[in-house]
């Protein structure tokens, strides 16, 4: 191995080391806050907590290059997915389930929205992930911004991820990530988590449920 | 792989029944059910799955999976770890005699990695499975475009 490819794996690492630990502290935090009140409901596959808890000041931008932020959350349901386009196996399941999840829920009266977050910035740019969400279906959002614009985000809901070499030296590193399902209600507030195995039935039956009591 | 499945003429078995064990015996390893997922446009990262069958009477062990139709491969298995999915390499797949392992999608799967060329629903990339004792077994496997979540990926022949 080369030098450079030395100083580069050894950047890449460092900068790995230092997101684990701001991640590994930030879920620590909110895995606090989380198992303080949860609720698991019997008759829900969902984590819904009793009062939905407001979401604090985030930004970020979608693959329009339009911000996103608290207000792009409001007005409508938001399943949340944390991703990147360079994940072969589980990405493109947890995608094509919330594919069926859409195509489950075309007939409820509500306004719902699909999103993928990356966790992978760097890679990721806004361009790149239009192609990769838009594949699975034309309505889902990417969304990017930068490393701290992403942790205002996903310290608050316990996302944790961390870059993980595959080959030595290779552009294609991978990221380990909370695989979760966030649900975010009209009025911006963290309202459920759906956590694996995930099932298009019983996220699409759950959310019918979750709708139905805040009419 | 394609199995042997013609009777060979009486004469033809003949002579070639010295030649038994190796010729006849078939490979050590049965490859089934194999697909590589399409990925989007943008991807260059992408994933076979398949099942693999150890037919003989010996324990066998799968040690490498190569595609000449990509720059590289990795055998990887997810698995959840406190609600995160890892993606671990796995050295060599263990066959049991008559025993099976499952590449499937949220667990065993092939990594691809750099296709070599564009790759679309209905393309069909080669795989050659590696065994312990030497074999290696070539199987064509479907690329099939897969965006929800029913199971019904299953496949062509």
């Amino acid at each position: 191995m080369s030098i450079s490819s030395n100083s580069s794996t050894l950047r890449l690492v460092l900068k790995g080391v230092i997101i684990a630990v701001l991640a590994t502290a930030a879920g620590i935090w909110s895995a606090r806050l989380v198992l303080q009140r949860p609720v698991v409901e019997d008759e829900l596959a969902a984590t819904r907590f009793p009062v939905a808890r407001a979401v604090q000041p985030f930004e970020l931008i979608d693959h329009n290059h339009e911000v996103f932020d608290n207000a792009a959350l409001q007005q409508r349901w938001s399943f949340v997915f944390f991703g990147y386009t360079y994940c072969p196996d589980v990405c493109p399941t947890t995608l094509s389930v919330l594919n069926s999840i859409a195509q489950r829920l075309q007939d409820v009266d509500a306004d719902i929205r699909f999103v993928m977050v990356t966790v992978d910035p760097q890679r990721d740019t806004p361009e790149r992930l239009a192609e990769y969400v838009t594949y699975f279906n034309g309505d889902f959002l990417g969304v990017t911004g930068s490393d701290e614009a992403l942790e205002q985000l996903t310290r608050q809901l316990g996302i944790l991820y961390n870059r993980v070499e595959s080959e030595p030296g290779s552009e294609n590193y991978l990221v380990d990530h909370t695989a979760a399902v966030f649900l975010f209600d009209p009025d911006g507030r963290y309202h459920a988590v759906f956590t694996p195995p995930l099932s298009a039935e019983n996220i699409a039956g759950d959310f019918r449920k979750m709708l139905k009591a805040t009419q | 792989m394609k199995s042997v499945n013609r009777q060979p003429p009486a004469v033809l078995f003949m002579i070639l029944l010295s030649f038994m064990t190796t010729v006849m015996a078939g490979p050590a390893v049965v490859v089934e059910a194999q697909w590589v997922r399409e990925a989007p446009p943008a991807s260059t990262v992408l994933a076979a799955y398949m099942v693999l069958k150890n037919t003989t009477d010996t324990p066998r062990t799968v040690t490498r999976i190569d595609s000449p139709d990509f720059r590289n491969s990795q055998i990887h298995r997810t698995v959840m770890e406190n609600g995160i999915a890892k993606m671990l390499p796995v050295e060599r797949l263990e066959l049991p005699v008559d025993g099976s392992v499952v590449l499937e999608p949220g667990g065993l799967h092939l990594m691809l990695f750099e296709p070599q060329r564009t790759l679309r629903d209905g393309d069909t990339v080669v795989l050659v499975i590696h065994v312990d004792n030497g074999d290696s077994v070539t199987v064509h496997a479907p690329v099939v475009r897969k965006t929800d979540a029913t199971d019904h990926a299953h496949h062509h022949h």
